[in-house]
């Protein structure tokens, strides 16, 4: 079976690591994991993925922000599309949307979690077909 | 009171005394005489007279004299001079010193009753003004006195009190007050209020307050920050009105809410810690029963009891970390009363060790323990104690190494008790040392994100050491284990 894509998951929490690599791998994505903005950017120096799946706070508030900081200012790296997965909105009551926060979060899509596993494919079948398109 | 009125009669010529006495007393005063100058100012020193008829030639002191002398006995006393033709001068010089009138020799009874009556009103003038006027000055002094009192007590209260005119000029005001403003005592008197607050709207309220067409503003409340020092100030002002119902100025009384405003932000820091916390794991459940519900097994029941496994894992996490929090919550809200008792440290030890053993005995870690013998037993709360030993004993087998040991030591050091727990684990580094007391706060690296954790076991340890009056003590090196000492008074007097 032909690999639909490669994804890299970026999250500290193990239970949501597993939990998303199962699912995407069940839908036939070739997926990798790191468990830090640091191990997340080896990982794509080494090989680089057709989408990153990313925590919002991992080790420090802003880890997740300060990665996706660092992949899009870099010209090798600036293509790949981001999916921010984060708890902001339970937390602050702020949900981040792509065409509001996009921009200055420098990420391409957010998504809550919990993720519903659909609703994890939809959102990361769309990127990866967009990115193709390009 | 002329009736009563007590006349003394003083001349050496006992036709003038008795023809005086005998028309006075006919007129229903009281009268006395004396024979000189001497005999007067006796008599005058053992008796008050509201009149005195004196000769200004006698023999002895004289006249002049006496004028003085009673008039320092009692200022207010009425001296009518009889003189002689030739002796005029010598009574107008008397009146100079004191005496009220004079009455030429001879005189008919009629001058003499006229001049003595006028005297006596006069007296009796004197005297209600006197009175009025000591009244008066007892009236000022309790004005003094209340506008003191007044003073004390405004001076006295912690919360901040400021007075201003119509004019919003500063009149009246509290040591509190000139804390909060950092103005001295005689500095603001006239100055504008402006110059003093800077807040807009707190200037508008008093503005609102001051100027207000009809009486229906009784009071307005307003928060506001003093920038230069950060102080919170919640301020009630209220308009004062003279008896017309004129507003002649407002009266603000000025709290200091700083100290709560801290406490609320504290309080809201750590509900939102406790809410971020709480629903980590019950993201991960929700999220794993997804997983299972949406069928991503594909039918693989083995795979369904791995997830299902670890969404219990994580609720079970979830009911420890809710324990905890209750805990914590029970003794900062001091529902649970202390219960001191006498209790030999070693007794509890065995039977929470037996508790651990499981989780001990699947990292292979050995514990030994080491209490000096005897020991002499301590004053503290039991479960209080027993959660102490369990949560420091959890912790050394929780993050050892495998085939590690733990060393539990008690002994008597000076007036403490002295419980270590040692261990040969992964330490904690400097940098997380000063915080690991602190609510949730966990140690963060690759190995203690294996290890499920609350981090609120050290935040139960240390608020227990601290309601036993007690010490705990630190000492770690990163990647060969840490020793724990608590320190607890044998005798808690």
């Amino acid at each position: 079976l032909k690999s639909k894509g490669k994804i890299l998951l970026v999250d500290d929490d193990l239970d949501f690591l597993n939990m998303h690599k199962v699912i995407l791998e069940n839908r036939g994505y070739t997926v990798s994991t790191a468990t830090s903005g640091n191990d997340g950017l080896a990982s794509i120096r080494s090989e680089i993925p057709d989408l990153i799946i990313l925590d919002l706070m991992m080790e420090k508030h802003d880890s997740g922000f300060s990665f996706s900081n660092k992949v899009k200012k870099d010209p090798l790296f600036k293509s790949i599309p981001i999916l921010m997965v984060t708890s902001v909105a339970e937390v602050t009551g702020y949900s981040f949307t792509a065409e509001e926060d996009g921009y200055w979060m420098k990420t391409d899509d957010f998504l809550d979690k919990p993720v519903k596993p659909d609703v994890l494919i939809k959102h990361v079948e769309r990127l990866i077909q967009k990115e193709k398109k390009k | 009171m002329s009736n009563k009125a007590t006349i003394l009669v003083v001349d050496d010529e006992l036709g003038i005394r008795e023809g005086c006495k005998r028309v006075l007393l006919q007129e229903g005063y009281v009268v006395q005489e004396a024979e000189d100058g001497n005999a007067g100012l006796i008599k005058a020193q053992q008796k008050q007279y509201d009149l005195l008829l004196v000769d200004l030639m006698m023999p002895g002191i004289g006249g002049m004299e006496l004028i003085e002398q009673v008039h320092r006995l009692d200022p207010e006393i009425i001296v009518v001079v009889i003189t002689g033709y030739a002796t005029i001068e010598t009574a107008v010089e008397a009146t100079k010193r004191g005496a009220y009138d004079y009455i030429p020799k001879p005189f008919t009874p009629d001058a003499l009753i006229a001049v003595v009556h006028r005297g006596l009103e006069k007296r009796a003038l004197r005297l209600e003004a006197l009175a009025l006027h000591s009244e008066r000055e007892q009236r000022l002094l309790e004005l003094a006195g209340e506008k003191n009192r007044m003073q004390t007590i405004i001076s006295c209260m912690a919360d901040g009190v400021l007075v201003v005119n119509r004019e919003e000029q500063l009149v009246l005001w509290n040591t509190a007050a000139e804390k909060m403003f950092s103005f001295s005592s005689t500095e603001p008197a006239g100055k504008s209020l402006r110059e003093y607050i800077h807040d807009k709207s707190l200037n508008h309220y008093f503005k609102e307050v001051l100027h207000s067409k009809n009486q229906s503003v009784s009071m307005m409340t307003q928060e506001f920050c003093i920038e230069e020092t950060g102080t919170i100030l919640m301020a009630n002002i209220a308009p004062v009105y003279d008896e017309e119902g004129v507003i002649l100025g407002a009266v603000t009384v000025l709290r200091d809410i700083t100290a709560l405003k801290e406490i609320d932000k504290i309080k809201s820091q750590f509900v939102s810690m406790v809410a971020h916390e709480l629903r980590a794991p019950l993201a991960a459940i929700e999220g794993w029963l997804e997983v299972v519900l949406s069928g991503e097994a594909g039918g693989d029941e083995e795979q369904n009891m791995k997830w299902l496994q670890r969404a219990k894992e994580r609720a079970h996490a979830l009911l420890v970390l809710v324990n905890d929090l209750l805990i914590i919550n029970r003794m900062e809200a001091g529902k649970v009363a202390q219960k001191i008792e006498t209790i030999h440290v070693l007794d509890l030890v065995f039977p929470i060790i037996d508790l651990l053993k499981g989780e001990a005995d699947q990292k292979n870690v050995s514990i030994e323990v080491s209490f000096q013998d005897p020991l002499p037993p301590i004053q503290a709360d039991k479960s209080d104690l027993e959660k102490l030993i369990t949560n420091l004993l959890n912790n050394a087998i929780k993050y050892n190494s495998c085939n590690g040991f733990v060393r539990i030591t008690g002994k008597r050091e000076g007036p403490y008790f002295c419980l270590r727990v040692q261990d040969q684990g992964i330490g904690i580094s400097s940098k997380d040392l000063p915080y690991i007391f602190n609510d949730f706060y966990r140690a963060d690296n690759p190995v203690t994100k294996k290890i499920p954790g609350t981090g609120l076991g050290l935040t139960i340890v240390k608020k227990i050491v601290d309601s036993h009056l007690g010490r705990i003590e630190v000492e770690s090196e990163l990647g060969k284990g840490s020793t724990f000492t608590v320190l607890l008074p044998l005798d808690r007097k």
